[in-house]
């Protein structure tokens, strides 16, 4: 189900949570909201799931506005989406298959198919025989496996994921991801995800919007963010993606001058020698490394260029036209 | 004091101790079908903050002065207020079944108090998660905050039922039998102390096995979960 955004607005006091929002979520796709915490993208989840209400604006799910249903209605559509948690929010008066029967119980579904949909969920998200379980003796991967499989009970057109991964370790998280995408084409969801890790967006997404203070700041294919971001925000998440990752190898404290990206098949080619060659700079590569981002290779480096200004200007021109993203490091990066 | 100590004095403490249990059951049973509904009502009722699903801040604020004012109303003159409705209902003011209608709606707003406070401990997201399903709000009640809050609601549960075995002792003061009126009857007026001691024996003993009961179910639940 396609998912459209016109002009939200919400507003705590005088604080613009969701300041004018407008955004168009393809149908079948995994899709990524990132922002910083403060950002508004709890309350724009909450705002795009029938959560709250916004202030102003609308919310389409395909042609059907839902952002102002009467109490019967919302409780219908409701009904028809998924959604999981960072906390995962499963009923701890209930065991595993109890909590997955939960949105099948009240929309009061046969006892008998609840029986069955439930042993083919508990399948789907690799907890076969763990129906039993108290959610108490469940550890956190397995309880996330669980809320998937509950929000996936009434066969939703739509995923709500809010900050899913954020209390899972970097292993569980990948898991977890890997099972989200899976089930994502499996039953061509529209999958929504909420976060702050852009980890996540690199291993999950297909599409992503960045937020920041209430804004939408940058929005698009996630390799061609990666590749070229353009907001400070877009690249502080980059930045601080690369210097955890231990894909990146750090020679040096300096930060270096400029960042490269290259991508796809640039990846391949010897540029940086080509580059040498035709403007005769002299590189000093500070970091460099390759990540795989949404399937495709994604080459960063952090490098010095020199001997002059001159020659740098020229090797960046040179760079730039065989497909290199260049960024110029804020002076404060010495 | 050998005079005391016998047959005659155990028939009669174990007559009491038998008036103590009914009232303590019936009363119980009464103040929870009062209070278990305003208790349900104040947390549905309560804002947002509070983790209410149903916020109606002004009867909120009602219903909760309601509450805190036949609260802090002293049972003994809750009591002899309360004479002319046990005439109405049960034919009589005194003796055990006239005492169960005051102790029962004396232990309703308690009730609905200590359910009120279990239902707010309920984590807020897992209410979230439901809404975010389509549960309506009956179904959030019965079938998340209840379950949910179980095992606090025992603990309140057996809360009420000692608070209850105290009010009821003082019932026996305007003649409303079992142990407390057995201690003041006979102990207090007729200067009988092992009368007394043999009624405040049993009246520890009952508040004892009632708090170990309810720890026990309490703890099982938690076990489970």
């Amino acid at each position: 189900m396609e998912i459209k955004l016109r002009n939200l607005k919400r507003n705590y006091g005088s604080l613009h949570a969701v300041d004018d929002v407008s955004l168009d979520i393809p149908s079948n796709t995994v899709y990524g909201i990132i922002g910083r915490s403060g950002a508004g993208k709890s309350t724009l989840v909450r705002l795009i799931s029938m959560l709250e209400s916004p202030d102003q604006g609308e919310v389409y799910y395909d042609d059907k506005r839902v952002d102002n249903l009467s109490k019967k209605e919302l409780i219908e559509e409701r009904r028809k989406i998924g959604m999981i948690f960072q906390t995962f929010n499963l009923f701890s008066s209930r065991n595993a298959a109890d909590n997955i029967a939960y949105p099948m119980e009240i929309c009061h579904m046969d006892k008998a198919y609840i029986k069955q949909r439930t042993e083919e969920l508990l399948a789907l998200v690799g907890l076969e025989g763990r129906g039993s379980a108290p959610i108490s003796t469940l550890s956190g991967g397995q309880k996330q496996r669980v809320a998937i499989a509950r929000a996936l009970a009434i066969k939703p057109s739509i995923l709500f994921c809010d900050e899913a991964t954020s209390a899972l370790d970097p292993q569980t998280t990948r898991s977890i991801l890997a099972l989200i995408k899976e089930i994502q084409k499996k039953m061509n969801l529209t999958v929504v995800m909420i976060t702050h890790q852009m980890e996540v967006v690199r291993d999950a997404c297909d599409r992503v919007a960045v937020l920041d203070s209430g804004h939408i700041v940058e929005e698009g294919d996630v390799a061609d963010i990666f590749s070229s971001p353009k907001s400070d925000v877009t690249k502080d998440f980059l930045s601080s993606l690369t210097n955890v990752r231990e894909s990146v190898v750090r020679w040096s404290d300096k930060g270096g001058h400029y960042t490269l990206r290259f991508r796809g098949t640039s990846t391949d080619e010897p540029i940086i020698s080509s580059a040498s060659a035709a403007t005769g700079a002299i590189f000093n590569i500070r970091a460099a490394g390759v990540q795989t981002v949404n399937g495709e290779e994604m080459g960063i480096m952090i490098t010095d260029i020199g001997p002059d200004e001159e020659t740098a200007v020229k090797t960046v021109a040179f760079l730039r036209e065989k497909g290199v993203g260049v960024e110029e490091a804020k002076k404060e990066a010495e | 004091m050998d005079a005391f100590l016998d047959a005659r004095m155990w028939t009669l403490v174990a007559e009491s101790t038998w008036q103590t249990i009914v009232m303590v059951f019936l009363s119980t049973i009464f103040s929870m079908i009062l209070g278990l509904p305003i208790g349900v009502l104040l947390h549905v009722t309560s804002s947002e903050e509070q983790g209410g699903i149903l916020p109606r801040p002004v009867f909120y604020n009602v219903l909760s002065r309601i509450v805190n004012i036949l609260r802090s109303f002293p049972f003994i003159i809750l009591m002899i207020v309360l004479m002319p409705l046990s005439r109405l209902i049960i034919g009589t003011s005194i003796g055990t079944m006239a005492t169960v209608i005051p102790l029962s709606i004396a232990a309703a707003p308690f009730v609905a108090r200590v359910i009120e406070s279990s239902l707010k401990e309920v984590d807020p997201g897992v209410v979230q998660a439901a809404k975010a399903m389509g549960s309506t709000n009956w179904q959030i009640i019965i079938k998340v905050l209840i379950p949910e809050a179980l095992p606090a609601l025992v603990s309140g549960v057996t809360l009420t039922i000692i608070n209850l075995i105290g009010y009821s002792a003082m019932a026996g003061a305007i003649g409303g039998g079992g142990l407390g009126d057995l201690a003041i009857r006979y102990g207090y007026q007729r200067f009988s102390p092992a009368y007394m001691v043999c009624a405040v024996v049993v009246i520890i003993l009952m508040v004892e096995i009632i708090q170990f009961i309810g720890d026990k179910i309490s703890a099982r639940l938690i076990a489970k979960r």
